[in-house]
């Protein structure tokens, strides 16, 4: 699937999880509600109506609620940008199944008993040949099923992208092969791989290193005025950006989890060359369009990015 | 540097990966009791080595070992690395042990050895406790009468089988409230438990409160549970009283108010916090890289086993006078 030149506007779903990286008191206060499925789903279609063209989530159970309550736009499914693995959910579970081997062999049961004959088969080949390439594809492929049947019709997942966790931890690590294997894989199912990073200069120097097309692959890292998770500084990830011209990056936390307003965030993001879009969380109605309808008119119909 | 890390859970492969893009560290070897854990290791490390036993590092000649297991092994580990000894400075996931006893003996083994120690209060590390500590240490609100703090997670609400399923964890005082324990230590010094609440049974705590007071007189409370609902992210938090006004603080946000200079608040984005990896959390990095310098150094570290060890007593007292059965 080629990326093409469409600018990506996406709502986030990092609020739908109780998540607020300015202050968690905040997410108290909102309480509980936006966390129900129901009300998350109310907030992707608002965003959507004001102007998003895209989601972008973390493959939880209440995410593939949100899927599964989408209801398409007149025009054409929304397109859906995946982070597996919800990473923050497996440390929770592996905290209830004692520890990551627990964690192991009850996700290996939920595979083999998922009824997805491609994912339990490189599962089972992974564990007989103890292959982790072979059982992270039978993950890959156990997840792609799950937003899949979740979405249907009302959805197109266009990219999969592994979580920050994941890919921070495999640069640090060196494990080379893993991105190499994401890449191959996910582009079999004709979507485009991608990888969240909180590390952007640490990613680019790496992958130049070894070789990956940054043209064939979605990056999605915080760019925000005040530096905010730009590590290591703000400065260092602004060069590793005119290093890559031929990227597609989608810019997280361009409000600095809610620090910034959304013109100011704006004003910055007018100065980066080569955006490829934006991924932005909403906490209510109200924050839904005027976020969307702002960036609308000055991401899709104006100068930005 | 040569650097070996034991367990490979969660912590383990967070430290194992910030030592490894730290200039000066080369990471040779993990060792881990799972059998599932280390196939699948060895297939990611590629040449680090992988070992099942803690004794098959002891010729690697490792400069720095991370001991990143359950609470209840600490003690054997570490005083098996010692036993070689060899010149190896130690880094310890919190708590240092699982009573003050254990705790105490592994400092007599680290003085013996002079060798660097530290344990991993990670808390330490981050911008708003440190921006706080500033405000205390600059008398922002004059004379400190009394604090309140809290350390609380989701990680077990509505959970029936919590107490089965947190015993891994060493109960909720070790998990969380160790980090609230310490923080307190170094904001305000030495202290004492008074009275301590509610602890469950089984010895394993999902709730737990206690005053003490401090050499100081300082009166303060703490408040620590991991089944609290809407703590997603786990968090913990001051409120500090002075004489002259409060500092109300926690991992996100520093509020600081007195009647004569106003209100003021820094969230961390106002407080430099970048670091050269992030992975988990800034103060990850922070921790590791600050152990690394201390060896480079030759200076010892402000969390060493002695200093952790006083967390370890605390707790031992606040489990020691509940109704523990």
């Amino acid at each position: 699937m080629s990326i093409g030149a469409k600018k990506l506007l996406l709502v986030g779903d990092n609020p739908f999880h109780g998540i607020s990286h300015l202050s968690q008191e905040r997410v108290r206060d909102r309480g509980n509600g936006i966390t129900t499925a129901s009300c998350a789903a109310g907030l992707v279609a608002t965003s959507v109506k004001s102007g998003a063209n895209g989601f972008m989530f973390s493959v939880s159970d209440t995410t593939l609620s949100v899927l599964r309550m989408l209801k398409s736009p007149k025009s054409r499914p929304l397109d859906l940008y995946a982070l597996v693995p919800y990473a923050y959910e497996y440390v929770r579970l592996a905290t209830h199944a004692g520890g990551l081997s627990g964690l192991f062999k009850q996700f290996a049961g939920q595979i083999a008993f998922s009824g997805n004959f491609k994912a339990a088969a490189l599962g089972l080949k992974g564990i007989l040949t103890t292959d982790l390439q072979e059982l992270i594809k039978a993950y890959l492929a156990y997840e792609i099923s799950r937003i899949k049947s979740s979405a249907k019709k009302n959805g197109i997942l266009r990219s999969v992208l592994l979580h920050e966790i994941i890919t921070d931890m495999s640069l640090a690590l060196n494990i080379d092969w893993l991105f190499r294997s994401h890449v191959e894989f996910i582009s079999e199912f004709g979507i485009i791989p991608g990888f969240e990073t909180r590390n952007f200069s640490y990613l680019v120097k790496k992958f130049k290193e070894w070789d990956i097309d940054f043209s064939k692959i979605l990056i999605a890292t915080p760019f925000n005025k005040v530096g905010f998770q730009m590590n290591p500084s703000k400065a260092e990830c602004e060069k590793a950006l005119t290093e890559i011209s031929d990227s597609n990056i989608v810019a997280m936390s361009i409000l600095a989890a809610g620090y910034l307003k959304v013109s100011e965030a704006v004003e910055y993001m007018d100065c980066l060359p080569s955006i490829k879009g934006v991924v932005v969380g909403i906490s209510n109605e109200k924050h839904a369009t005027e976020t969307f309808s702002f960036l609308r008119n000055r991401v899709l119909n104006k100068s930005c990015l | 540097m040569k650097a070996a890390v034991v367990g490979a859970g969660k912590m383990g492969l967070v430290h194992a990966s910030i030592l490894n893009t730290l200039p000066n560290v080369e990471l040779v070897a993990f060792c881990d009791k799972s059998a599932i854990i280390r196939r699948f290791l060895a297939a990611i490390v590629g040449e680090t080595r992988v070992f099942a036993e803690v004794e098959r590092l002891v010729d690697l000649d490792a400069d720095i070992i991370y001991v990143t297991t359950p609470i209840p092994s600490h003690y054997s580990v570490v005083k098996e690395i010692y036993s070689w000894r060899k010149p190896v400075s130690i880094f310890v996931e919190k708590t240092l042990a699982s009573n003050y006893d254990d705790s105490l003996k592994l400092c007599d083994l680290a003085r013996d050895s002079k060798r660097a120690n530290m344990v991993g209060y990670m808390k330490r590390f981050a911008v708003t406790f440190e921006k706080a500590r500033e405000l205390l240490n600059q008398d922002a609100i004059g004379q400190v009468c009394s604090f309140r703090a809290h350390a609380y997670s989701s990680d077990f609400f509505g959970l029936k089988e919590a107490l089965k399923m947190s015993s891994n964890r060493g109960g909720v005082l070790s998990d969380l409230g160790s980090h609230v324990i310490d923080l307190a230590l170094r904001f305000f010094g030495n202290f004492e438990v008074q009275s301590s609440g509610e602890a469950s049974v089984t010895g394993i705590q999902n709730a737990v409160s206690f005053k003490v007071r401090t050499d100081n007189q300082i009166e303060g409370t703490f408040d620590v549970s991991w089944c609290k609902e809407g703590y997603h992210v786990p968090e913990f938090g001051f409120s500090i009283q002075g004489s002259k006004g409060k500092i109300k603080v926690d991992d996100d946000v520093v509020e600081f108010e007195t009647s004569s200079e106003g209100s003021f608040r820094w969230h961390k984005h106002d407080l430099s916090d970048n670091v050269g990896f992030l992975l988990g959390a800034p103060e990850y990095y922070r921790e590791d890289d600050y152990f690394v310098k201390s060896i480079l150094n030759g200076i010892g570290g402000e969390i060493n086993f002695s200093n952790a060890s006083k967390v370890d007593y605390i707790i031992g007292k606040v489990v020691g006078g509940t109704s523990v059965s």
